[in-house]
């Protein structure tokens, strides 16, 4: 019986996961490379001569300082604001939600809103308030006498608008999933704790917290890799402006294509890139599930 | 956890804040879109509102053609999507053995790479196909985007389906197709739905894809609005009402679909 049946099981599996295969391959496989031949290429987008030249987009990349001194910097610390700003804010949200309190599903659907919101419509929502002249944040601060700050001007103020952006945009997402895992906590050890005379802080931060961990560490990993690679906020808001000082590391990739036309600088970037985030995908999942195993 | 009289304050005004930080950019564009150019540059005390900006923002060249392929894009990356994902998630949430981990390491490896370092060559790929710029060059990718996360979702909602029923139908005489068909996709459809409105709503609010991959004669909806933002001498009350008309599906399913977007969010 099941002999007979072995050819017949194989090809239902290989049935079941050929179509998303192909598409996997032919759209996401054979890009990748592409762009790994092209990184080690002379390939500009405008005169593509393909000659041979090994690593010399790479040692281009690794050495141009826009890259080392601004790219870099900039992708890590988006990276670490953003994905610390909505996880105590959505720990915060998520410990209030998890109470009862008149009002609930107001604050519950209002909190899904931003995560259903286009990321460049919210880039522009910000944008708009942030104007110099006419946003309403600058006239706030002048109706408190405050003087008005030209936000996109400087690097840090610009940035700052980007990290609070994404942060909106993702908050709800933490709340959401550290709500379902909140949840889901036995019992057990917070009554025992509370018997044994802790108080809420202390409840918190040694039982619901070590409890929540595994669920945070996943939150941390999933998103830490996509801040990594966020495009879409960055280029609404600043444009890597002004004057380069906000690239992150897809923005610069894309630009050495698309507007200096340097396909084999921007293929070895984004390549670059890749290879960052798989380590640092690794490392944080490493590091996080030793911390797991320490706080239990 | 409070004292008891403090604790009705305190939730209040915790929950008015929230609320206030989550609505209040929406809220404040949706004002915008509501005034009249003049009035745009005081949003803030002014009392005139009027419709015409929704009006003048469709009239701009290209405004109506991306409000359509947006929609028409995002409808056929669901379908495309949830079609080949069903059934891979299926085989991986069903079968053990080399196919399935081989296939389930491809799609964990697969979800890591960043966006950019396969839509840069992506654009070279889809020239050379010669489908640049049309339906076919934006959706087969944007279909390769959902592979990985949701085949990794359907195996979710599949292990959460008890595979006695299926073993049952089979003994009885279906297929496996069959036990497929009748017994398993009925039962994971909720889940299926779910996933089907964030993925209509992922596609409708793509960015980088969109940007990369259509131009002039495939004008997607972020693009042209993100334009739109760097052109000089913008005009914000046409800005805000286009902005607006693009955040209504956000709108819609907050309102009316909550139940289903929590379910399919659950990793």
């Amino acid at each position: 019986m099941l002999r007979r049946n072995f050819g017949e099981r194989e090809r239902f599996i290989v049935a079941l996961v050929l179509p998303a295969f192909l598409v996997l391959g032919l759209f996401q496989v054979v890009p990748i490379l592409l762009g790994a031949n092209a990184s080690f290429r002379s390939w500009s987008l405008f005169n593509p001569q393909k000659t041979f030249v090994g690593l010399a987009n790479y040692r281009r990349v690794l050495t141009d300082p826009i890259f080392y001194g601004v790219v870099l910097p900039n992708t890590f610390l988006f990276m670490a604001a953003s994905v610390a700003g909505g996880l105590v804010a959505g720990l915060a949200l998520a410990t209030m939600l998890d109470q009862r309190f008149r009002g609930e599903s107001i604050v519950r659907t209002a909190i899904l809103l931003p995560l259903m919101v286009p990321p460049v419509v919210a880039a522009i929502m910000i944008t708009w308030m942030c104007n110099d002249q006419f946003g309403i944040v600058n006239v706030a601060l002048q109706a408190v006498g405050l003087e008005p700050v030209p936000w996109l001007v400087y690097r840090w103020t610009s940035l700052a608008i980007v990290v609070a952006t994404d942060v909106w945009l993702w908050t709800p997402w933490f709340t959401l999933l550290i709500l379902a895992a909140l949840r889901t906590l036995p019992p057990e050890p917070h009554e025992a704790a509370r018997i044994d005379g802790a108080g809420p802080w202390r409840l918190f931060r040694y039982i619901t917290l070590p409890l929540l961990s595994p669920v945070l560490m996943v939150c941390i990993v999933v998103r830490a890799i996509d801040a990594f690679r966020v495009f879409d906020i960055v280029w609404t808001i600043t444009k890597g402006g002004p004057a380069r000082s906000t690239e992150t590391f897809s923005i610069y990739a894309y630009k050495q294509a698309f507007v200096y036309l340097n396909f084999d600088l921007g293929a070895a970037a984004s390549l670059i890139g890749a290879v960052i985030v798989m380590v640092l995908g690794a490392l944080l999942y490493r590091g996080l599930s030793a911390a797991v195993e320490v706080s239990r | 956890m409070l004292a008891p009289g403090w604790r009705r304050p305190f939730f209040g005004l915790a929950a008015t804040a929230v609320t206030l930080l989550m609505v209040f950019p929406v809220a404040w564009i949706v004002l915008t879109a509501l005034r009249p150019a003049s009035g745009v540059f005081y949003v803030h005390r002014g009392t005139e509102f009027t419709l015409a900006n929704f009006a003048e923002a469709l009239a701009k060249p290209e405004m109506t053609a991306s409000f359509v392929n947006s929609a028409l894009i995002a409808t056929l990356a669901t379908v495309f999507s949830l079609a080949v994902t069903i059934t891979s998630g299926y085989m991986l949430s069903r079968f053990r053995g080399a196919t399935a981990s081989v296939w389930f390491g491809l799609i964990y490896l697969f979800r890591c790479i960043p966006y950019i370092s396969w839509v840069i060559p992506l654009y070279l790929l889809t020239q050379w196909m010669g489908i640049l710029d049309t339906y076919w060059g934006l959706l087969l990718p944007h279909v390769a985007i959902h592979v990985c996360f949701f085949s990794w979702i359907m195996k979710g909602f599949f292990d959460g389906l008890p595979p006695d029923l299926e073993s049952a139908a089979f003994i009885d005489g279906c297929s496996r197709w069959g036990a497929f068909f009748r017994v398993a996709l009925p039962l994971a459809t909720p889940g299926i739905v779910a996933l089907g409105i964030l993925c209509w709503l992922y596609t409708w609010n793509e960015f980088l894809f969109a940007l990369i991959l259509t131009g002039s004669r495939t004008p997607m909806l972020t693009v042209r609005m993100a334009q739109f933002v760097h052109e000089t001498g913008i005009e914000w009350h046409l800005m805000s009402a286009t902005a607006v008309m693009a955040l209504v599906p956000a709108l819609v399913v907050t309102l009316f679909a909550q139940e289903y977007v929590v379910k399919g969010l659950k990793i």
